[in-house]
């Protein structure tokens, strides 16, 4: 009796913790924990109208907005810091929600409790089961930026050149290269590349180091490739130098958001 | 007694990653059959237009004669050309290993070559830049992860597809000219028509199979056919507008 | 005596009678909803109380801060105007009403009865248009059309964010106070409920220009805010928004300030102080006997100070209220400041306390329930002529509001309401209390 349906019940209970283990992955923020049933009551008073019931950015207000929201069934996902092809992480989606994207119809969702905008977010990984059958990637290690010289901006300025940033975003960045006019999003819709000269705030993070991250993530679903293989971290710092010294304005956050980070 | 329940555990455990395991219920045949055809394009096909790659001076000068676009391809004896003809329906629910050979997508003369490539899900696909200019490789599948990364000349990269898709679109950003197409199979018999729209899926097992073929532009075309133990079968396809 | 202070206490039932008439009727801006693509249910609890995100949306000049906001970015079909109004079912009683023994006749005297009236309404048209000129200019224009006339409700213009700081905000028109709880966007809409009593608040005897922090006022208002707290102070002129300069060199000064933080499980709570400091004419020039509107005389001070919180237990939030009041001697007995032989014997300046608890329960963003219990206690009489409990007053409101659609273009709401207020002493035969109540229901709809 005892040994055989002892050894049975543990072989299966250890398959089972192994199981749970890998798909139990929960929504952590900090030390907040998501719940994806209130997130649920949260997404249909503030969300559902541009991301639809279903998550697939088909709300009743989609058709009169541009740039669509975000189709969540896809789990792609623009702003984050782990590398192309990679699901977010929970703090990306966390610090997305807070600080909104800029022109574009998503507002920053500061004025929400915390706690409701990790529960957002645990209601929206629900949509995709990528979720559930992929970890995100590991996050980007953004070094201490190097100093902003003359020289470095010179080198970001050949680096423009050389890896072709200037055939979306134009010989001045003003995002009218000749390429500029061809490209679409992964939905296909048209898409506009970045106009550096417009002082405009960055839709991922303002900061040098937001922009350090956007050059080795990429913006998934859109043309901005991923940087990260391509150059070491002085050229990327070099071209993030650059890039600041396009535009003339101060960029003035009229959201400050402190990362959130893991 | 103690041992022998460790003996036990052992072999329940064993059990259970044999059953799952890809190596078991799918014994190659002694004798492999094979299907090879000719997929043809009936009636005159669309003249490919001239690619003005003048955007970009690097690319410009790998052609002494403008490129044309490739998405249809037919040859001299109406051979269609690019075309994937693989098996859609018939085999086992079989977790088929993928190759170790990496299939190799290159992009040269700012064209990828070749335009449509087939490999299988979970193989390692080497892209390599041939050009002088950096390259922006951004495939948007539906079934697998989308990435995007830019390669300028002479940088490594791999990459790999987790799941079944056909096919899958790739472009480069900074080329817009640039199609490609990557067809993901989940298991090893496929293939990609020649420049006389010939392919040839070998190693089958016997049995009864739905041949799909695969256009980037056309619908696609489905055929039953079956094949016997060592049987080295013929099918043909023939597209017309 | 006793007859001097039941004249002044009918006429004080008569100008609340027509304040409550001319209560502007709360409202939700669907025009907000099509210029953004957001549902009704992103910026009101339930439309039209605000919840955090909306009250920041307001705070901020109507813009999302998403460089969006300004006119250019419009879809060519999105009107920028709301119509609402109300088409409803009511009901009124009050138990002790003046009336002729004898209907038609003044011959047998007055008796006190119960009369009751009920019927098909309409609260009349607002039409409200409001949102940003220029990124960082907002603006706000609310004429309502009534039943005989036609008033400019709200006319203001704001700079939003001046020097990029969240702090700056300049407001200049005719615009609603920064209450505790918005007058305008008041749940209610019932006869007796749909005001809250302490923002209008006068002691008996008193004809104080200024009614009350409840109406909209003409003048400035400095505000600033950040995630969790917000200030405002505004100089308005002391004519209760009435224009063409009717008083004359009064002002008033109102400042609000509140602090909101997070409480784990609870929600947000929130915590402010608030005072209404101004001077008010007690008497006009005149042209043979009769006052020359604008020539006020003789300003004497008044205040209204208190302190409110907003608390959240999950999905129920309920707001605490308290104000204190004072008007100066002049003012508390309407004698003109330079007669003070006319002050009767005993005459001291009235103040008073008052305050309301307002519950909510939201349960999800098609359903609020609402209850309320408000009551004003005068703490002094301006003079011993006046009974003890004058002015006195308890008020009940329980309501609900549903909204079968909820949609980023228009809102209708399904209400019924019930509201009972009691004011002490104030029947005008016996000197009992007497008791008004109000029953309503229908629809409210938005454009």
């Amino acid at each position: 009796m005892g040994t055989r349906s002892k050894l049975g019940s543990t072989a299966i209970c250890t398959l089972l913790v192994l199981c749970v283990s890998v798909f139990a992955q929960e929504t952590h923020v900090g030390n907040l924990v998501g719940n994806a049933k209130r997130g649920k009551a949260l997404y249909t008073r503030y969300c559902i109208f541009c991301h639809g019931p279903y998550g697939d950015g088909r709300g009743e207000s989609a058709p009169y907005l541009d740039p669509k929201p975000r189709d969540f069934t896809k789990a792609v996902f623009k702003c984050r810091s782990t590398p192309s092809g990679s699901l977010p992480l929970d703090s990306d989606l966390f610090d997305t929600i807070s600080r909104g994207i800029h022109a574009s119809g998503m507002p920053s969702w500061k004025p929400l409790l915390r706690q409701e905008r990790v529960d957002l977010i645990a209601y929206i990984k629900t949509f995709s089961s990528a979720f559930q059958e992929e970890k995100p990637g590991p996050a980007v290690e953004i070094p201490p930026e190097s100093p902003s010289n003359p020289e470095s901006i010179q080198r970001g300025e050949q680096l423009f050149q050389s890896m072709n940033c200037w055939s979306c975003h134009g010989k001045d960045g003003r995002g009218n290269g000749p390429s500029a006019a061809t490209l679409t999003d992964s939905k296909g819709y048209p898409i506009t590349p970045f106009d550096f000269t417009s002082g405009s705030r960055f839709k991922c993070g303002e900061t040098d180091r937001d922009m350090f991250r956007d050059l080795v993530t990429g913006l998934d679903g859109t043309p901005m490739p991923s940087f990260g293989s391509a150059m070491t971290a002085d050229q990327r710092w070099d071209v993030v130098h650059y890039i600041r010294s396009l535009s003339n304005h101060k960029m003035h956050a009229k959201v400050k958001i402190e990362p959130v980070g893991q | 007694m103690k041992l022998q329940s460790s003996f036990v555990a052992a072999g329940i455990l064993a059990a259970l990653m044999v059953s799952v395991g890809p190596l078991s219920g799918w014994a190659p045949a002694d004798a492999p059959s094979s299907v090879k055809g000719t997929v043809k394009f009936d009636g005159a096909p669309p003249k490919p237009s001239r690619i003005d790659m003048s955007q970009d001076p690097l690319c410009a000068k790998a052609h002494s004669t403008p490129a044309t676009t490739e998405d249809f391809v037919v040859g001299a004896d109406s051979g269609f050309a690019n075309v994937v003809v693989y098996v859609s329906d018939g085999l086992t629910n079989h977790n088929f290993q993928p190759p170790a050979q990496p299939a190799v997508l290159e992009q040269k003369g700012c064209q990828y070559k070749p335009h449509v490539l087939a490999l299988q899900a979970g193989q390692k696909l080497d892209v390599v830049n041939s050009d002088e200019t950096t390259h922006n490789i951004h495939p948007n599948p539906n079934n697998n992860r989308e990435w995007n990364m830019t390669q300028p000349h002479g940088m490594p990269m791999e990459q790999a597809f987790a799941r079944e898709e056909v096919a899958i679109p790739v472009k480069c950003n900074v080329h817009p000219w640039m199609k490609g197409y990557i067809a993901v199979l989940k298991h090893p018999y496929f293939a990609v028509t020649d420049k006389s729209g010939n392919f040839e899926i070998k190693d089958l097992p016997p049995g009864t199979y739905t041949i799909t073929a695969w256009q980037e532009k056309m619908p696609p075309q489905s055929q039953k056919i079956t094949v016997g133990t060592g049987e080295a079968k013929t099918l043909d396809f023939t597209f017309k507008q | 005596m006793t007859m001097r202070w039941s004249r002044w206490n009918r006429l004080r039932w008569l100008a609340f009678g027509l304040l409550l008439a001319n209560i502007q009727q709360a409202y939700g801006i669907p025009a907000f909803a099509r210029k953004y693509g957001l549902p009704c249910s992103a910026c009101h609890e339930g439309w039209p109380m605000l919840n955090n995100f909306g009250q920041h949306f307001k705070d901020n000049g109507y813009q999302l801060g998403n460089e969006r906001d300004a006119p250019i970015y419009q879809d060519p079909s999105y009107w920028p105007i709301m119509f609402r109004t109300t088409p409803i079912w009511h009901r009124e009683n009050n138990n002790r009403q003046i009336i002729d023994a004898t209907p038609g006749s003044s011959n047998n005297g007055h008796v006190e009865a119960s009369v009751t009236t009920s019927g098909f309404d309409l609260h009349g048209l607002d039409v409200i248009t409001a949102g940003t000129l220029y990124k960082n200019i907002s603006f706000f224009i609310q004429p309502f059309i009534g039943s005989s006339d036609i008033n400019l409700a709200q006319s203001w213009v704001r700079l939003d964010n001046l020097a990029g700081s969240s702090w700056l905000n300049v407001k200049m028109g005719k615009f609603e106070l920064d209450e505790p709880i918005s007058q305008e966007r008041s749940l209610t809409l019932n006869n007796t409920g749909a005001a809250y009593y302490t923002y209008f608040y006068t002691p008996p005897g008193d004809t104080n220009a200024f009614v009350g922090i409840g109406f909209p006022q003409l003048g400035v208002e400095l505000s600033g805010h950040n995630d969790a707290t917000r200030y405002s102070v505004a100089v308005v002129t002391d004519s209760n928004g009435g224009t063409g300069l009717p008083t004359n060199q009064a002002y008033d000064v109102y400042a609000n300030f509140n602090q909101s933080f997070e409480v784990p499980w609870f929600g947000r709570q929130q915590l402010g102080a608030y005072g209404l400091f101004g001077r008010s004419p007690t008497y006009f020039q005149t042209n043979n006997g009769i006052p020359i509107p604008g020539t006020g005389q003789g300003n004497r001070s008044f205040y209204r100070v208190g302190a409110y919180g907003h608390w959240f237990v999950k999905q129920f939030d309920f707001y605490t209220f308290f104000m204190h009041g004072y008007d100066n001697v002049f003012l508390g007995n309407s004698v003109p400041a330079n007669q003070p032989s006319l002050l009767p014997l005993g005459a001291v300046a009235p103040t008073f306390n008052g305050g309301f608890v307002e519950a909510h329960y939201n349960p999800n963003t098609r359903l609020i329930f609402l209850a309320r219990y408000e009551l004003d206690r005068m703490s002094r009489q301006a003079n011993p002529s006046i009974p003890t409990n004058a002015g006195n007053l308890d008020t009940w409101t329980v309501g609900y509001r549903w909204y079968p659609i909820m949609s980023p273009r228009a809102g209708l709401a399904w209400l019924q309401e019930y509201s009972r207020i009691s004011n002490a002493g104030a029947a005008p035969l016996s000197g009992k209390d007497d008791f008004h109540n109000s029953y309503l229901m229908g629809f409210d709809f938005d454009f």
